[in-house]
């Protein structure tokens, strides 16, 4: 799915995430856990190609993302961006909407499978009721929801996830967690989540990628995991 | 992006509002003309009629152009939001107009052959309109904040303004004379044989913008999320521009400076019909715009008796307290 080859990726002279070679899997949810700092969403902004790696490549699909247009690269990998976008008068429901761009025509016009998948990525974050809100009016958990369902709607093989649950109260955490396991599993997509949330990401039984705090390598860890093994990696302390 | 009921009703209602206001304006001024001169000027014209010569040369012209430079300015004003994700951008703001302004200062009172020679006023202000856009767009990929490239488009007009001083001081009474009677802006100086060109250029503009719909929609919600959604932003940002400077560089060198419309009327329409589907607000603002200057140019022609009020003076009144009012309500 996701291959890197002697990739770095920082900024300038100075790398933050090095990684030899590694291949990530479909059907999978990754927890990606680093320290403040340590590069996570640079490493997301270089997979979806919008941060130019230092060296190496990304390969999605066999495909170098570099040498991939804009076009093609939307309808295989999406991006739920941290910051949500401060606009007036734009409704959930055409938010969502906008995820659909890559598949509609040079007008935007909406086919009834898109409004049926809109439609459905709301149900499956139980969103439904935001539907005909302004985005103006949410609160930031919502958003962080609605940003969620844009990318399900995307429909992409890859999701990327850039501390989605940052403002989600617990039981909006575990849910997602448990939906976008099931998602990656049930539709065959692989799924990175950066995150802070150790206990959680354990407890939904996660693989993890975790950023080396001394080499900067990026490392996999299968489920099960301890916590103390992440710590020691990813934050290297003692606690 | 559905249309509520809402906003169908707004598009109607302007839709039947913007004919009666044309006619309106075909009607007003000094001399009062029968609707059968109007229907002769039209379909059995007799160049010895008076009233049918002020038809075809006069009203006519007059009309279309107030249409088409409150049209033209306000889709102008809201391509240019949309792109910068920037409420308060629009072609005057942003010295698009400065552009123009300047480049008609070459044409006119400049020796410089290139920019003097055959070519007339309207291809210079479209390349000056075009130069400064590029100029902007430049200056928008370091600039993060709204306001500080709000204050670049100020800063290029300040100094766009001081060069034409300068030229302006050193060019011949004639010149002067010409450059200044073009400044002052005025919906009357277009000829009936130039509208057909007129009107090919807008309609190219507003086609131009229906195509652009869905990377306008897009964009609402920043350059990079347009980015990851498969629109090649590079392209759709040169299109934009090329667009605004089309239509603002086509109507400041008919009119001269028009300031506010581009920047206030696509702002009104969103508070009022309250989307971001472009396929709306473009239809809104064209519409809307429209109206709005026949309403100040009928306003003008009412007055003219006792007092002349320019048409950038009529627009900047009307204009300047509505966009102070719309930094108070996003302030508040």
């Amino acid at each position: 799915m996701i291959e890197f080859n002697k990739t770095a990726i920082g900024f300038k002279s100075t790398p933050l995430v090095l990684i030899d070679s590694l291949k990530l899997d479909k059907g999978q949810l990754y927890i990606l856990i680093g320290k403040n700092g340590s590069g996570k969403s640079t490493l997301l902004n270089a997979i979806v190609g919008i941060q130019d790696l230092l060296s190496g490549s990304i390969l999605i699909d066999k495909k170098n993302i570099q040498s991939v247009s804009r076009r093609v690269l939307s309808k295989k990998i999406s991006l739920v961006k941290p910051t949500f976008p401060q606009t007036d008068y734009l409704t959930v429901r055409e938010f969502i909407s906008l995820g659909r761009s890559p598949y509609t025509n040079a007008l935007g016009r909406l086919r009834k499978t898109d409004n049926d998948i809109i439609s459905k990525s709301l149900e499956i974050l139980n969103i439904t009721s935001l539907g005909n809100k302004f985005t103006s009016e949410l609160s930031d958990g919502e958003r962080q929801l609605v940003s969620i369902a844009k990318a399900i709607a995307q429909d992409t093989s890859v999701i990327l996830l850039d501390e989605p649950t940052a403002f989600l109260d617990y039981s909006n955490k575990l849910l997602l967690h448990q939906t976008l396991k099931r998602i990656a599993k049930e539709t065959n997509k692989c799924i990175i989540l950066s995150s802070h949330d150790l206990e959680l990401s354990i407890d939904t039984a996660c693989d993890f990628l975790a950023i080396n705090t001394k080499t900067s390598e990026l490392t996999t860890l299968n489920s099960p995991v301890s916590k103390q093994d992440l710590l020691d990696i990813a934050f290297d302390s003692k606690i | 992006m559905n249309i509520t009921k809402k906003q169908s009703a707004f598009l109607i209602i302007a839709g039947i509002i913007l004919p009666l206001l044309c006619l309106t304006h075909l009607f007003s001024g000094q001399i009062s003309i029968e609707s059968q001169d109007f229907f002769d000027a039209l379909f059995n014209y007799n160049d010895k009629s008076m009233s049918q010569k002020i038809v075809r040369e006069l009203r006519i012209p007059r009309m279309v152009m107030a249409l088409i430079a409150g049209a033209g300015l306000s889709l102008s004003g809201l391509l240019m939001q949309t792109l910068f994700n920037n409420p308060l951008a629009g072609p005057f703001v942003l010295g698009i107009n400065s552009g123009a302004s300047l480049f008609v200062a070459f044409s006119i009172m400049t020796g410089i052959p290139l920019l003097n020679s055959g070519l007339g006023i309207i291809p210079s202000a479209l390349i000056g309109a075009f130069v400064f856009g590029i100029i902007i767009l430049f200056f928008s990929a370091f600039v993060r904040s709204h306001i500080s490239l709000l204050l670049v488009g100020l800063m290029l007009g300040s100094f766009t303004s001081a060069i034409v001083f300068i030229i302006q001081s050193a060019s011949s009474s004639e010149e002067l004379k010409s450059f200044t009677m073009w400044a002052m802006g005025s919906l009357q100086k277009t000829e009936l044989s130039q509208l057909p060109i007129i009107c090919l250029l807008f309609v190219t503009g507003v086609i131009g913008s229906m195509l652009l719909i869905k990377p306008l929609n897009t964009l609402v919600i920043g350059e990079d999320e347009a980015k990851l959604l498969g629109i090649n932003h590079k392209t759709v940002r040169l299109l934009i521009i090329s667009i605004t400077a089309l239509l603002t560089g086509l109507i400041t060198a008919l009119c001269g400076p028009i300031a506010f419309v581009g920047l206030a009327i696509p702002n009104l329409v969103r508070i009022v019909i309250k989307t971001q589907n472009h396929f709306t607000l473009i239809l809104a603002s064209i519409l809307t715009g429209g109206a709005f200057i026949l309403v100040c140019d009928i306003l003008i022609q009412l007055l003219e008796s006792s007092i002349h009020i320019p048409i950038n003076a009529l627009t900047s009144l009307v204009g300047a307290p509505f966009v102070v009012l719309i930094v108070l309500k996003r302030l508040a």
